[in-house]
């Protein structure tokens, strides 16, 4: 109980600390209010649908019905709904109401349609004369909002009731076709009332799409998607708050960089250390927990190369949709199938990885390690995998109809783009994440004790609880739920993580790497620990709503979330490894040092990180930032674009550089692979580079000039991506793809092979004795030279004071 | 003339466009954490000393050849009475700064960025050959073949200076530079 004064003040002072509270306090309680909102007005989903008779079309259960029909057949992982999920397929908003809008034209006296409800193309040329009345009826009908908030009662218009009736047998012939021409498995739906159900759901969303809101003359979905048949055009806010989120980009990296003009007020200079030395990080004696990372590596390299291979072969369904080298994949692996498995690698295999580093730095900062972390590190690693592989095989007898209704949900896939894991393993791999902060507790505890909650160690720790915690906001987003609102949890998850508190976690772990190597002061490290969670969450924690635009969520969201995520650009311009140069990272450089600083390759992963925080998260994030260009834009290649330079460009190069720092205290120094590191790191980077330079980019342009010119489901429909010129687009591609993988990926499994290797070897080494782990018989951190005043007394004496080899 | 030709073309200019913009950003952030580097301190450029945020004069005391860079020092005895000693150095002999043209890992990174830019320019050379082969034919030749030659010129002139740069990744060993008498 008494702790009195042991505990070390915060070293900052106070204002920092209140900023950053204040800006999280804001910004969580303005998410708050729009949770609130969402529940309040987005799109309703309604109890009964009617024909103009009165007869019962269908009901709310029925388009809950086939959202799941949709979601547990992965079909989100093949095309989209409100612009989300993936890009072969077409989106299914755009899609029937373009098909049904039609068929509403055909049948007022306007040009004439298939059974598919597309356009005949040499159709009479004749002028029709009832043709303009025909579109003018019909834009009328499908904006006129006939749905009785009261009752929760929807009425369907003649036209729109045929049309619903017309498309359940289209919806039927091409799900339930028998071959896989498009990319899904042969007879993928077969049940006719799963078949009507999932119409019923596209239905519902087209007309979300195009009925106004109350007292609005805007639909739902801010008028999206683009489809003049029913009048949707941007809207008039769509505008204004892109040019106002611009403005508010500029306009926030101009105080930026004027604030840091005169950083000299924050006290900032740079402190010289004459001494630095750098102890062979061979020599630091690992504890039972830090070798046991060593598997964890290995694990993550493997996961990231089986990533790769299946993304070649989802980029193949691409480049030659219906012949894979003459082998038809998609009976056996269809589209949806690979796309949920790339997915879903990409997210495990750098959690892996921060799992891992986390675990290893935890006793370098603790310098000790209770007994039982090796084995505890071994059990999670159990529990990651049976998690990572029930999630595949999962998904494999989900997307195959195995599994069915309850027990997909619960063991198949839920099938939500990013969070497409079944609620079993949903729900083991956050009790996996919460065992992992346990470790970390466990590990700290003595030392978090002593700590004011404001320092590193604190920091450390709850950046690392913020992870499980944002995760486990996934389990709102149910699959029987309205969609509107599981898009809202959804992307809590996938933007929380990857916006806010992944960068958080990351650059605590970044810092704490500098500090213990000796090359920052705790002072420093903790001041832009601080500056980087504040500007990250000003901007990132309601930029969350640049997802939400066209969801069915009200027109606030929209401009609050391009407002905010504006914002978040700003430090993306700025936060890089720059941030750190004042530093002297170089420090053994410029003092007069004997040993080579150890972590080369590590640091240069890092420089890697910040690159592509520049141009994969700040340039291509803004590009589709702007709510006029996402409404164009949105489940376009500019997307995949983004997404592939900042989640393999960020996280991915952070993960591998993670890997590298931990590996280089594992594998002998005559050993280390130094040229395997270079490899990959150049690798990586420019196979990464020309992914999105020769295919992505160009790709997106293209899709999007087709969008804003031609409409945005003839820039969705497949012809687009089988036309001449962006097949070969798609091809170009492919020289990328090699050195990715051969000289990227397949150098990082050897180099963690190599940590597993030379950790088993000194298993043996050391007696088989893991001994016990409370012993500090060598001093973790490699730095050596005078103590650092910050660290509290009982530190400082065990500080080695002789330069090290 | 077909439109993938002045596509290819439009594409490869900002491929090209793209690689200069590097060149300059890199360039840029360099010079910036420079300017970090040593803040807290202001540069005489006509007398070539430092004054550090205390007010004290720092002056070149040592030139160090191989790695490039000037150490500048403090009196020692202003140093060791100064208040702000603890937060400015654990050196008994003065507060030490250097300027280097380029420490590492700016210098490395200053590469990688460099490695970057000629990506994109044997990018622009593949995309406009590609195209080229494609659409052959005068017209073709007229628009493609300068944007072509452009291209393989600015890879040349790129990539020579990539691999004519070095790492600047310090390897172990002690320093011996040459001593300037202190001013
Ligand atoms: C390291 C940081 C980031 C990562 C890892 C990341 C990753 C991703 C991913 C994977 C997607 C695809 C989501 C989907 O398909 O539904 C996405 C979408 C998006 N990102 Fe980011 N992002 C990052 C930062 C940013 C930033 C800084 C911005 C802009 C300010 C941004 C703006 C967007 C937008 C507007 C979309 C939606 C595009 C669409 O749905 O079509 N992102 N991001
Ligand atoms: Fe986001």
């Amino acid at each position: 109980m008494e702790e009195k004064s042991v505990r070390r003040g915060f070293l900052l002072s106070k204002g920092w600390l209140q900023a950053v509270v204040i800006v999280m306090l804001l910004g969580f309680t303005v998410l708050g209010i729009l949770a609130y909102r969402t529940y309040q007005e987005g799109a309703p989903v309604p109890v009964k649908v009617f024909d103009p008779e009165g007869q019962l079309l269908f009901d709310g259960d029925d388009i809950s019905e086939g959202q799941q029909v949709f979601l547990h057949n992965g079909l989100m992982e093949y095309g989209s709904v409100f612009g989300h999920g993936a890009y072969l397929g077409p989106d299914y908003t755009a899609d029937y109401l373009r098909r049904a809008s039609n068929i509403s034209i055909a049948e007022k006296g306007g040009p004439p349609v298939d059974e598919d409800g597309l356009e005949i193309e040499d159709s009479d040329p004749d002028p029709m004369p009832r043709a303009d009345v025909a579109r003018q009826e019909t834009i009328n009908e499908f904006r006129k909002n006939q749905f009785d908030e009261d009752s929760g009662e929807l009425t369907f218009t003649q036209s729109q009731t045929d049309a619903f009736e017309k498309l359940i047998p289209y919806y039927t012939r091409f799900f339930s076709a028998d071959n896989t021409e498009n990319g899904l498995r042969k007879e993928a739906i077969t049940d006719p009332e799963d078949l009507r159900n999932l119409t019923a759901f596209f239905a519902w969303t087209a007309w979300a799409a195009a009925a106004e809101r109350p007292g609005k003359d805007y639909s739902y979905t801010n008028n999206w998607p683009p489809e003049p048949r029913v009048d949707n055009k941007p809207t008039a806010d769509a505008l204004v708050w892109s040019a106002i989120s611009l403005i508010a980009l500029l306009g926030g990296i101009g105080l930026l960089f004027g604030a840091f003009g005169r950083y000299r007020d924050l006290g900032w200079h740079g402190r010289e250390q004459t001494v630095v030395a750098f102890r062979d990080p061979s020599k630091v004696q690992l504890t039972p927990g830090q070798k046991a990372t060593a598997w964890f590596f290995f694990v993550m390299a493997a996961l990231f190369l089986i990533q790769c291979f299946v993304g070649a072969a989802v980029q193949h369904y691409r480049a030659e949709l219906t012949s894979f080298f003459g082998f038809d994949l998609a009976a056996v692996l269809p589209y949806n199938l690979l796309r949920t498995w790339h997915v879903q690698l990409s997210i495990f295999w750098v959690a892996t990885s921060f799992v891992a580093a986390g675990i290893f730095l935890a006793p370098m900062i603790a310098r000790k390690e209770p007994k039982g972390q090796g084995p505890l590190g071994y059990f999670l690693l159990i529990a990651l995998a049976i998690v990572v592989f029930g999630t595949l095989i999962g998904s494999y007898l989900g997307i195959h109809g195995v599994l069915e209704d309850a027990a997909t949900n619960w063991f198949g896939l839920q099938g939500f783009e990013y969070l497409d894991l079944a609620r079993f393993w949903q729900v083991l791999l956050i009790v996996g994440l919460v065992v992992w902060v346990y470790m970390l507790f466990r590990v700290m505890r003595s030392r978090l004790k002593r700590e004011h909650p404001g320092n590193m160690p604190w920091l450390f720790f709850l950046a690392a609880c913020a992870i499980p915690a944002f995760y486990a906001v996934g389990l709102l987003a149910r699959t029987a739920d309205d969609f509107t609102i599981t898009e809202f949890w959804r992307f809590w998850v996938v933007h929380l993580w990857v916006e806010d508190f992944l960068e958080i976690f990351t650059t605590v772990m970044v810092a704490y790497m500098f500090v213990l190597l000796g090359v920052v002061r705790e002072r420093v490290a903790l001041m832009v620990i601080l500056l980087d969670i504040g500007l990250y969450s000003v901007g990132g924690v309601v930029g969350t709503m640049h997802h939400l635009y066209f969801s069915g969520t009200p027109a606030e969201h929209m401009a609050l979330g391009a407002f905010f995520s504006a914002i978040e650009v700003v430090p993306l311009t700025f936060l890089t490894v720059e941030a750190w140069s004042f530093l002297q990272l170089g420090a053994n450089q410029e003092s007069k040092s004997e040993s080579a600083f150890p972590h080369r390759w590590a640091v240069m992963f890092l420089v890697a990180v910040g690159f592509w925080n520049f141009l994969g998260a700040g340039v291509f994030g803004f590009l589709v930032n702007l709510p006029i260009v996402s409404y164009f834009e949105i489940g376009t290649a500019l997307t995949a674009n983004h997404a592939h330079a900042a989640m393999m460009g960020v996280y991915g190069m952070l993960a591998i550089g993670l890997s590298l720092f931990c590996l280089r205290y594992m594998i002998p120094s005559n050993k280390w692979p130094e040229k395997w590191a270079k490899v990959s790191f150049w690798g990586t980077n420019l196979g990464l580079a020309w992914m999105c330079f020769a295919t992505l980019l160009p790709l997106g342009i293209m899709q999007l000039y087709k969008s804003v010119n031609d409409g945005y489901f003839e820039a969705r429909q497949l012809d687009f991506l089988t036309d001449n010129t962006t097949e070969m687009i798609e091809w170009l591609r492919l020289p990328g793809d090699v050195v990715f993988i051969v000289f990227g990926a397949i150098p990082v499994l050897w180099m963690t092979f190599l940590g597993v290797k030379y950790t088993l070897a000194r298993r043996k080494e050391d007696g088989g004795g893991d001994g016990d782990g409370d012993s500090d018989a060598e001093l973790f951190t490699v730095i050596s030279g005078p103590a650092l005043e910050d660290e509290p007394p009982e530190f400082q004496s065990r500080t080695d004071p002789t330069p090290g080899t | 003339m077909s439109t993938e030709i002045l596509l290819g073309a439009a594409y490869g200019v900002l491929l090209l466009g793209g690689a200069l913009t590097l060149e300059w950003l890199s360039r840029h952030t360099h010079n910036r954490s420079q300017a970090f580097r040593t803040s807290g301190f202001d540069y005489d450029a006509q007398h070539d000393f430092w004054v550090c945020h205390q007010g004290e004069q720092l002056w070149p005391t040592e030139f160090d050849r191989e790695k490039r860079l000037v150490r500048y020092r403090a009196k020692a005895a202003v140093c060791n009475a100064c208040p702000a000693k603890k937060d400015c150095t654990d050196s008994h002999h003065g507060r030490e700064i250097t300027k280097a043209l380029d420490p590492w890992p700016h210098s490395e990174a200053g590469r990688f960025h460099r490695g970057i830019a000629v990506m994109l320019t044997v990018l622009a050379c593949f995309v406009l050959t590609v195209v080229l082969i494609r659409n052959h034919g005068p017209a073709a030749l007229a628009v493609l073949g300068p944007l072509l030659l452009l291209a393989l010129g600015m890879t040349w002139w790129l990539a020579r200076d990539l691999l004519r740069t070095p790492t600047g990744f310090p390897e172990a060993k002690p320093a011996h530079g040459n001593r300037i008498e202190a001013k």
